[in-house]
């Protein structure tokens, strides 16, 4: 009974080995070469994006910075090359304002300032002449510095515009060139450069004032939702989040894929990757700003390429889980085959040895017990002879010598039983019929049946094919087990034996069914049931013989012998005996042809 | 009717002895020889009825000694007498000419019955 205990355990350790076996080959490599590139890749994509936004934020602070410069070196040459007079003859200022915007039109206006505030002459579309400006941020700016850039401001013409002034100073000659700057032209300078769908490039002052109309949302001069205090440094990368006004997080250099993986869940366009960089000629700061999806594009289609190859993996173990357990359970299917099959051939590999070990035996002992039957005849022949014995010691030789005899005929018998097994030569088949022959045997049982108190009922399907079988062979396999089942009911006073036949169409046969209420059979003897000199009966009274010849009697026959019992209720014996059904139609056939023939 | 003449071919020396004091106490003239050659001289020299012949035997053995006896003096009739009975044996010695087949050990009824019946016959083939 430990076998299928066995069975589970093996089964568990293939079923695990599977299992593994598929993590170790496949999960974990494909999980590691996953991992890795994707870390890799992603590692190297983002440093590749944040180099681009470096690059594309210095690129354009450095054409902005030019452009500046350019243009305030324009003003000093004028400045500086012309005489005040020249300058304060608008026909001649008018020239030279055509002369600056030639290459393109970088200045809205021109216009000579005294030190008094008030325009000596000016070219532009605007009327400026009687404005003062002494008392404006740029006009002391300029006195101080020499050369002043203005942010963005809307001035007395109340559109949105920042000046260049370049101071000239020579002797008593003071006096300021100052010139607009086209804002339309400072923002094409840097709306030119595009970065996919959602990049944009402005330029802000220290306080998130816009100086250029970004891309999308905000306008010039308005406040953006920059964090400005996190502008630190002459350039960086950081990450703003326009639900949080403030901002965030400014990470060093770059930006970290484990970053990207803790903002999965971040709601679309609610973040952006900002890049800024300050100009070196005005504090302005130059800012490329792309949204935080599409900078990490790359990176979340990784990402879904990851994803997807997790959930592969996991189709695979599931796969390889159940394709396991079907295996598993397949190989247990074999196994137990293998199994029964093996005690099959156990069987009858011990009953073939036995069988020929019998016939050697049968000999050797066949022969002395010849030579003691004759000898104790001749003994006891010699004692009738013998008229004046003492009368006593007579009868105890008679006595003895018949035991001898009786002892010579045991011998025999088992010698006889022994035999059976190397009964090698087909038995001659003719067609019987199962009901006829059990009824007949149990008509020779029934007396010591009744005599131990036991009912035999016969419970016989009518009309089952007869098989093609040996007769007597048959007849010896019921006598045994009959026998049996009424040996069984040693111990009780009454009991029961039922016997019954039956048509197996399913499996083309008869079964034959024996069941006794006897004693039953112990669990221990149940294995060895059939096998040869195996006896539970009194010393004397089994040969141990009777199962295990009937079990090789069925065996040919092509049947099949099991047995189920309870100790203390009972046991049943089932027989299996084919019968081509096929076979029986075409003899019957083969029969009614000659007969038709004759 | 006259006993019939036995001779017994047995290897086993208490056995053929046992069987003559037995076959003898009942007015059979019986002689007994222990192995097969014994039995071809023996035949030739003396006339007999039935010869009861053991099947396995060193030397010449029973079968042998059926064949050769049968072919010699097909008049005799043999009874084989054997320890392990087999179909193919049986049938072994009853094609080569032998009137019975008997396995030990054999009580005396029968055997006295097996030998009536082979004498009936030698008689009526006579």
């Amino acid at each position: 009974m430990h076998a299928p205990d066995l069975h589970t355990l093996s089964s568990a350790k293939l079923y695990r080995k599977f299992i593994i076996g598929a993590m170790i080959c496949f999960v974990l490599p494909v999980l590691l070469l996953g991992w890795v590139s994707f870390l890799n890749y992603s590692e190297f994509s983002i440093s590749r994006i944040s180099d681009y936004f470096k690059k594309t934020v210095e690129d354009n602070r450095r054409i902005v910075e030019l452009f500046l410069d350019e243009r305030t070196s324009d003003l000093k040459f004028t400045a500086f090359t012309h005489s005040l007079d020249f300058l304060t003859d608008t026909a001649s200022l008018s020239e030279t304002f055509h002369l600056l915007n030639q290459k393109g039109h970088y200045f809205t206006d021109l216009g000579v300032i005294g030190l008094t505030g008030k325009h000596k002459s000016y070219i532009g579309p605007f009327d400026l002449m009687d404005k003062d400006y002494s008392k404006t941020f740029w006009f002391k700016g300029v006195l101080t510095k020499g050369v002043y850039i203005s942010d963005m401001f809307m001035g007395y013409r109340e559109v949105p515009h920042f000046i260049i002034a370049v101071l000239y100073s020579k002797g008593d000659e003071t006096w300021i060139l100052r010139a607009t700057i086209d804002n339309e032209f400072l923002s094409s300078l840097v709306d030119t450069t595009r970065l996919g769908k959602t990049g944009e490039v402005f330029l802000v002052n220290r306080e998130g004032v816009y100086q250029t109309t970004p891309r999308f949302k905000g306008e010039i001069m308005g406040k953006t939702t920059l964090p400005m205090n996190l502008f630190t440094g002459e350039s960086g990368i950081l990450i703003s989040d326009s639900t949080v006004p403030t901002g965030s997080f400014a990470p060093e250099g770059s930006i970290p894929i484990a970053y990207r993986i803790k903002t999965l869940l971040v709601p679309a366009h609610s973040q952006h990757i900002v890049a800024y960089s300050r100009l070196k000629n005005i504090d302005w700061f130059l800012v490329v700003k792309q949204d935080f999806r599409e900078f990490f594009g790359d990176v979340d289609h990784l990402l879904a390429i990851l994803v997807f190859l997790h959930v592969i993996i996991l189709a695979i173990l599931i796969v390889s889980v159940f394709t396991a357990r079907y295996m598993v359970k397949v190989v247990e299917k074999r196994d137990k085959q293998a199994e029964t099959l093996n005690r099959k051939l156990m069987q009858a590999r011990k009953l073939a040895s036995v069988g020929e070990l019998a016939a050697g035996v049968a000999h050797e002992i066949n022969n002395p017990l010849a030579v003691i039957r004759t000898a104790s005849m001749v003994m006891s022949e010699l004692t009738e002879d013998e008229k004046d014995l003492n009368e006593q010691y007579r009868d105890h030789l008679v006595k003895s010598l018949s035991q001898i005899d009786g002892q010579v005929d045991r011998c025999g018998r088992i010698t006889q039983n022994l035999l059976s097994f190397s009964r090698r030569t087909p038995s001659a088949s003719t067609f019987v019929d199962l009901n006829v022959v059990l009824t007949d045997v149990v008509g020779l049982l029934e007396n010591k049946a009744n005599s131990s108190g036991i009912h035999i009922s016969l419970d016989l399907q009518q009309n089952i094919p007869q098989i093609r079988t040996d007769r007597f062979e048959l007849e010896e396999v019921f006598l045994n087990l009959v026998h049996n089942a009424i040996d069984a009911h040693d111990d009780k006073p009454y009991g029961s034996i039922n016997i019954s036949t039956r048509l197996d169409s399913a499996r083309n046969g008869l079964v034959m069914t024996i069941a006794d209420s006897g004693s039953g059979i112990a669990d221990g003897n149940l294995e060895r049931l059939f096998d040869p000199f195996f006896t539970t009966k009194p010393v004397g009274k089994g040969t141990g013989l009777g199962l295990s010849i009937s079990y090789s009697i069925i065996k040919r026959m092509g049947g099949d012998i099991s047995v189920q019992s309870e100790v203390g209720k009972g046991t049943t014996f089932t027989l299996f005996l084919p019968c081509p059904i096929n076979e029986q139609i075409h003899i019957v056939q083969n029969l009614e042809d000659s007969k038709k023939e004759n | 009717m006259r006993k019939p003449r036995l001779l017994l071919v047995d290897d086993d020396i208490d056995l053929t002895n046992n069987l003559s004091w037995l076959l003898s106490r009942r007015s059979y003239e019986v002689s007994a020889v222990n192995d097969g050659e014994g039995a071809l001289r023996i035949v030739g020299e003396q006339e007999f009825d039935v010869v009861i012949l053991d099947r396995k035997m060193p030397g010449l053995d029973g079968i042998s000694a059926l064949r050769v006896l049968k072919m010699k003096h097909p008049n005799l009739e043999f009874i084989i007498l054997t320890g392990a009975p087999s179909i193919d044996s049986a049938i072994k010695g009853l094609e080569l000419g032998a009137y019975d087949y008997a396995t030990k050990p054999i009580t005396m009824t029968d055997l006295e019955e097996k030998i009536r019946m082979a004498f009936e016959r030698k008689l009526l083939l006579a």
